[in-house]
C-alpha cells in the first residue's frame, strides 16, 4: 500500500516538474537591430547597445529574468542594421513576425524609430527608446511606444531658467538644420522670451559644416551673454574649437548634443571646462548611477555618456519590473508600463501618452573632468560656473 | 579690409583642407584612371593610425607622419599588385579601367571599413594637437589648421615641381598623355604605375593624419571625404595638381563668403551650384588639359 | 545563338510577374520585405542600365530621381491617391532629367558622374532650404501608409514594367541609337542620330523609373527627411549592382540585384560583425576573376536580350 502510493507521489511529482520543465529550460529571447556600422554606429555604440549587453549579462548573472516570479535567461538576438532604415525594417519584420521573440529593444536615432513605430503596433511589441526624441514622434500616439527622453520643451526650460537665474540678458542661437534643431530652437525662443530674454542673433547650418568661425566671428562682434549651439556631435566639437580659436568668451557656451559624450572631453581636454549641454546624470548623482557607471566601464573599458546612456538603462530597469509584474503578455507589459510608475538610476519614471513626464529639464556643465548636473537645484550635483572661465 | 582678409583666409585654410584631402584621388585617377573610391578610407586608416600611435604610444603626430607615408604607400603597393594590376593590364579601354576599379575599389570600401569596425570599434574617437591660436596680423587661426593648410600648399607645390621638372616627373606626365607612347620611348610603366598608386595612397593617409589633428574620426568617416576629394578634381580639371588646389582654395573661398552674405544653410547650396556652374561652362575643369 | 525575342521576354516577364504577385498571401512579412528589396533594385538597376548601360555613361543621379518621387508622395499623399503619388513621383523625375540632361549631357566620363552625384547633393540642399524656410520644417509625417502588401504590388509592378520598357527600348530605334552613341557619338551622329534628343529621352525614361520606386516605398519609413530618402548610397548600390551584372544587357541587372540582395542579406544574419569584408572580398574577386558581369556566365543559353 505504502509502495503504491509512494509510486503515485513519486510519479506525479515527476509529472509536474517534466511539466513545469520547459518553462525552466527556455529562454527568453530579445531581439534588436542596431547600428553597428554607417552613420549612426557611433552614437548606438557609445549610448545603446552596450546598455542592452551589459542588462542582459547582470539579469542573467543573477539567475535570469524574472517572469512573474519564475527566473529565465535572457537570450539576445541581434543584427547590424548598417544604419540603413529598409534594413532595420525588415530586420524587425524578422524578429518579431518571423522568429516571434518575446521582446525587442528599440534600434537608434529618431527616424528609426519613427519608421519602426508602426510595426510595433501592428505586431504588438511595446518599446521603450532612449534615443528618439520630437514633438512629431509623440504627436503619432502610438501606444506602443514610449520616449524616454526629455522632450525640447522641458530641456530648453530648464536652460531658460538657469540663464535667467544668473541674470543673462542676451543671447545667440545656432542651430542644425535637422528635425532636432528646429523643435529645440522653437521651444527655446519660447522659453527665452517668457524670460524676457533677448535673442540677437539666430541662424542655422547644414549638417556637416566644415568651418563655423565667420558666423562665430559675426556672433562675437554683437557681444552676447550666452551662446547657445543647437548641435549635432560632429559640430558640438567645432563650435568648441573655433570659439577658442577666436576667442569668443561668452559668458555661458552652451552646445547640445554631444557634450555628454566622454569623446568630447577626452577629445578637447581641458577646454572643455565650463561648457554647458544636454546632460541628466553623473556617477555621483545617486548610488544607482554610481553601480550602473562602475559595471558600465569595468566590462567596455569605455564610460557612458552623461544624457541618453541612463535612458537606456533605466527603459531596461522599467522592462524588467514590468515583466516581473505581468509577464511575457505583450499587451498587459504595454498597459503595465503605460499606467504604472517605476523605480530607475534616474528617479521614478511615469508615462502620460508615451512621454517620460517625471524627469525634468536638466543642464549639466563641464567643470574638472566631469559632467556635472547644475540645474535644477534638485538634481544638482554641483553649482553652475557662470561665467564661463576664459578658454584653456 | 582687416573683416575680408580675415574673410578670405577662413576660406582659403578650409580650402586647403579640401585640396590635401584630394591631391592622392588625383595622381591615381590622373595617370592611370584608377577611381578610387575606397580613396576616405585609406584617409581614415591614417587617421586612426594617428589617433591611435599619439593616445596609445604617446607619439607626436607630425613626427608621425612619415611612418604613416612608409605604411600606406606600402599597403599602396599590395593593392596595386592585388587588386588593379590586372585590370589595368586586361582592360580594352580607358573607360574600361574606369568601370572596373570603380567596381573593385568599391569592395574595397566594405573591407577596409569592416576591419577597422573590428579594430576599433564603432566609437567616436579623437584628440586634441596644437590647438592653441597664432596670431597673424591681427587675425587669429588655430594652429592645427594652419598646419594643414600649409600641408596643402607644400605638397601641391611639391608634386607640379616633381611633375614638372624631374626624370620621374616627366615620365609620369608622358604616361598620362599616352601610355603606349611611354612604353615606347622606354619608360617602365609597369614599376611606375604601382609607385604612383601607392604614393597616391600615402597622400590619402597623410591627409587623413592631418585631420585627426583637427576633427574626430569614426570608421565610416571616409566617405564624405571621398565625395569632397571627387568634387575637388573635377572642378579643378582630372589630373591637374595645381587645378587641385585651386579647386579646393575656391570652393573654400566660396563658403566662407556665402556663408557671411547668405547664411550658412545655403552654403551647400552655393558650394554645389558654383561647382556645377563651373562645369558647364568648363567641361574639363578649370584647369583642362 | 538564338535571339530572344521582344515577345518571349515581354511574355517571360508577364508571367513571372503574375507568379511574384502571389507572394503576399505565401510569404512571411520578412521575405516579402527581402522581395521588395530585390524587386526595388532591379527596378533602379535595369532603368539605369538601359540608358547607362547602352550609352556608357556613368550616372550617379539616381539618388536624386528617387529623392524627388519620395517627396511628392510626401507632400501629396495627404491629398492624392498612392497610385497617382507614384505616377507623379516618376513623372516629377523624369522632368527633372530633361531639364538637367538639356544642359549636361554634353558631358562625359567622370566628369558627368560626378556632376550627376553633385545635382542629386544640390537638390537635397535645395528641398532642405525650401521646406525650412517656407513651412518651418525639416521632414515630414506620413500619416495614413498604404499597407505593405499594396506597396509590394506597386513595386512589383514598376518592376514588371521596368522590365518591359527596356527590352522596348533595346528592341527600337531609340535603343539602336542609345547604343550608337555607347559606341561611338560623333560617327553615329553623321549616320543620322539626333544624339541630343536621344539621351535626353533615354536619360528621362530612366529617371521616371527611379522616382516611381522612390515615391513607391518612401511610405515604409513614415518619416521622410531629404537626408535619408537622397542618400547617395542608394545611387552608389543601383550602378554596383547593374555593373556587376553587366550593364549592357537587360538579364545581367535584373539577376544582380536578386542575387546581391540575397547575399548581402544572408551575410549579414550569418556574420553580425564580419560580413561586409566577406562581401567586399567576394566582390573584388568577381570584377577581377569575371570582368564581364554575371550576364557573361549566361550568354551561351541566353543571348543579348
Amino acid at each position: 500500500m505504502r509502495f503504491t502510493l509512494g509510486m503515485r507521489n513519486l510519479a506525479l511529482a515527476s509529472l509536474v516538474i517534466v511539466a513545469a520543465l520547459p518553462a525552466f529550460a527556455q529562454d527568453v529571447k530579445i531581439g534588436y537591430a542596431i547600428a553597428r556600422t554607417g552613420p549612426w554606429a557611433p552614437g548606438a555604440q557609445v549610448t545603446q547597445e552596450p546598455n542592452y549587453i551589459l542588462w542582459a549579462e547582470q539579469v542573467n548573472a543573477a539567475g535570469g529574468l524574472s517572469v512573474k516570479g519564475v527566473k529565465r535567461k535572457i537570450e539576445l538576438v541581434a543584427y547590424d542594421d548598417r544604419s540603413e532604415m529598409e534594413t532595420m525594417l525588415r530586420t524587425y519584420e524578422k524578429l518579431m513576425g518571423t522568429d516571434k521573440v518575446d521582446l525587442v529593444l528599440p534600434p537608434w536615432g529618431t527616424g528609426a524609430n519613427f519608421a519602426v513605430m508602426p510595426l510595433l503596433q501592428k505586431y504588438g511589441y511595446p518599446v521603450l527608446a532612449p534615443t528618439a526624441t520630437g514633438r512629431k514622434l509623440l504627436e503619432m500616439k502610438n501606444p506602443y511606444f514610449f520616449a524616454m527622453l526629455q522632450q525640447p520643451d522641458l530641456m530648453m526650460g530648464a536652460l531658460a531658467e538657469l540663464l535667467v537665474s544668473r541674470g543673462v540678458k542676451t543671447a545667440a542661437v545656432i542651430y542644425v538644420d535637422e528635425l532636432f534643431g528646429l523643435e529645440n530652437v522653437g521651444a527655446l525662443e519660447a522659453a527665452l522670451k517668457a524670460k524676457n530674454i533677448r535673442i540677437v542673433e539666430k541662424k542655422s547650418y547644414p549638417l556637416g559644416v566644415k568651418d563655423l568661425s565667420p558666423v562665430l566671428k559675426d556672433i562675437k562682434a554683437k557681444n552676447p551673454d550666452a551662446f547657445i549651439g543647437i548641435t549635432y556631435p560632429p559640430d558640438t566639437f567645432l563650435v568648441t574649437g573655433q570659439a577658442k580659436e577666436i576667442a569668443f568668451n561668452p559668458k555661458v557656451f552652451y552646445a547640445a548634443v554631444g557634450t555628454a559624450f566622454p569623446v568630447y572631453q577626452q577629445k578637447m581636454g581641458a577646454t572643455v571646462e565650463g561648457v554647458m549641454g544636454l546632460g541628466t546624470w553623473n556617477p555621483k548623482s545617486n548610488p544607482g548611477t554610481k553601480a550602473y557607471f562602475d559595471a558600465h566601464v569595468a566590462k567596455f573599458k569605455k564610460e557612458p555618456d552623461r544624457w541618453a546612456s541612463a535612458h537606456g538603462w533605466a527603459g531596461l530597469q522599467i522592462l524588467q519590473q514590468a515583466v516581473e509584474k505581468v509577464g511575457l503578455d505583450r499587451k498587459a507589459l504595454r498597459d503595465a508600463i503605460a499606467n504604472g510608475e517605476f523605480d530607475t538610476i534616474i528617479g521614478k519614471i511615469r508615462f502620460k501618452d508615451g512621454e517620460n513626464v517625471s524627469t525634468p529639464g536638466i543642464v549639466s556643465q563641464w567643470q574638472k573632468g566631469e559632467f556635472e548636473v547644475v540645474w535644477p537645484k534638485a538634481r544638482a550635483t554641483a553649482q553652475a560656473i557662470v561665467p564661463k572661465p576664459a578658454w584653456k | 579690409m582687416g573683416f575680408w582678409l580675415d574673410l578670405t583666409a577662413s576660406g582659403l585654410i578650409t580650402g586647403g583642407i579640401y585640396a590635401v584631402v584630394a591631391v592622392g584621388l588625383n595622381l591615381q585617377y590622373g595617370l592611370m584612371r584608377i577611381m578610387n573610391i575606397a580613396h576616405g578610407e585609406f584617409l581614415m586608416v591614417g587617421a586612426y593610425l594617428t589617433w591611435w600611435a599619439h593616445t596609445a604610444l604617446g607619439v607626436n603626430p607630425l613626427a608621425f607622419l612619415p611612418v604613416v607615408m612608409v605604411v600606406l604607400f606600402l599597403a599602396g603597393l599590395l593593392v596595386y599588385r592585388v587588386c588593379f594590376l590586372r585590370i589595368a593590364r586586361g582592360a580594352p579601354s580607358v573607360e574600361v579601367i574606369e568601370a572596373r576599379s570603380l567596381l573593385v575599389s568599391f569592395g574595397l570600401m566594405y573591407l577596409v571599413q569592416n576591419a577597422v569596425y573590428l579594430a576599433w570599434g564603432a566609437d567616436l574617437r579623437g584628440y586634441s594637437f596644437l590647438t592653441e591660436p597664432v596670431e597673424i596680423a591681427e587675425a587669429r587661426f588655430t594652429a592645427n589648421r594652419l598646419v594643414v593648410f600649409a600641408f596643402a600648399l607644400a605638397a601641391s607645390l611639391a608634386l607640379l615641381a616633381v611633375l614638372r621638372f624631374t626624370l620621374i616627373g616627366k615620365a609620369v606626365r608622358a604616361m598620362m598623355q599616352s601610355p603606349v607612347g611611354a612604353q615606347l620611348v622606354g619608360i617602365n610603366t609597369a614599376t611606375l604605375h604601382p609607385v604612383v598608386f601607392g604614393a597616391g595612397l600615402a597622400l590619402a593617409g597623410v591627409a587623413g593624419a592631418l585631420l585627426s589633428m583637427v576633427y574626430e574620426i569614426s570608421p565610416s568617416m571616409g566617405e564624405p571625404y571621398t565625395v569632397t576629394a571627387l568634387i575637388v578634381i573635377t572642378l579643378g580639371g582630372l589630373g591637374s595638381a595645381a587645378g587641385c588646389l585651386a579647386g579646393g582654395l575656391l570652393l573654400g573661398l566660396v563658403e566662407a563668403f556665402g556663408m557671411h552674405f547668405t547664411n550658412p544653410s545655403l552654403k551647400m547650396l552655393l558650394s554645389y551650384g558654383v561647382f556645377i556652374a563651373v562645369l558647364l561652362a568648363r567641361p574639363k575643369g578649370l584647369f583642362s588639359k | 545563338m538564338r535571339a530572344l525575342g521582344l515577345r518571349s521576354i515581354l511574355a517571360a516577364t508577364g508571367v513571372s510577374a503574375v507568379v511574384l504577385a502571389a507572394m503576399p498571401w505565401l510569404l512571411p512579412d520578412f521575405w516579402l520585405s527581402l522581395a521588395l528589396t530585390c524587386l526595388m533594385y532591379a527596378a533602379l538597376a535595369v532603368s539605369w542600365a538601359m540608358f547607362c548601360g547602352a550609352t556608357n555613361y556613368l550616372s550617379l543621379a539616381t539618388s536624386a530621381f528617387f529623392g524627388i518621387g519620395a517627396y511628392v508622395t510626401a507632400w501629396g499623399l495627404a491629398t492624392l491617391s498612392y497610385p497617382v503619388a507614384v505616377i507623379l513621383g516618376g513623372l516629377a523625375a523624369a522632368a527633372f532629367a530633361t531639364l538637367v540632361g538639356a544642359a549636361v549631357l554634353h558631358l562625359r566620363g567622370a566628369y558627368f558622374a560626378v556632376l550627376t552625384f553633385g545635382l542629386g547633393e544640390l537638390v537635397r540642399h535645395a528641398v532642405t532650404y525650401f521646406e525650412k524656410s517656407y513651412f518651418k520644417t525639416v521632414g515630414r509625417v506620413i500619416q495614413e501608409a498604404p499597407s505593405s502588401t499594396t506597396v509590394y504590388l506597386t513595386v512589383l509592378l514598376i518592376a514588371a514594367a521596368a522590365v518591359c520598357v527596356c527590352a522596348m527600348v533595346r528592341a527600337s530605334r531609340l535603343g539602336l541609337a542609345l547604343a550608337g552613341i555607347g559606341a561611338d557619338e560623333e560617327r553615329a551622329q553623321t549616320l543620322g542620330v539626333n544624339a541630343r534628343r536621344a539621351k535626353i529621352l533615354g536619360f528621362a525614361l530612366s529617371a521616371f523609373f527611379a522616382g516611381a520606386i522612390g515615391a513607391a516605398i518612401a511610405v515604409r519609413w513614415t518619416y521622410i527627411d531629404p537626408t535619408a530618402v537622397f542618400n547617395p548610397f542608394i545611387g552608389f548600390q543601383t550602378v554596383l549592382i547593374a555593373m556587376v551584372g553587366g550593364a549592357h544587357t537587360l538579364i545581367g541587372p535584373l539577376v544582380s540585384s536578386v542575387v546581391f540582395s540575397l547575399l548581402t542579406e544572408f551575410l549579414r544574419l550569418q556574420f553580425p560583425y564580419a560580413f561586409l569584408i566577406l562581401l567586399g572580398t567576394l566582390l573584388i574577386l568577381l570584377v577581377l576573376y569575371l570582368p564581364g558581369g554575371l550576364a557573361s556566365l549566361m550568354q551561351r543559353r541566353w543571348v543579348r536580350g
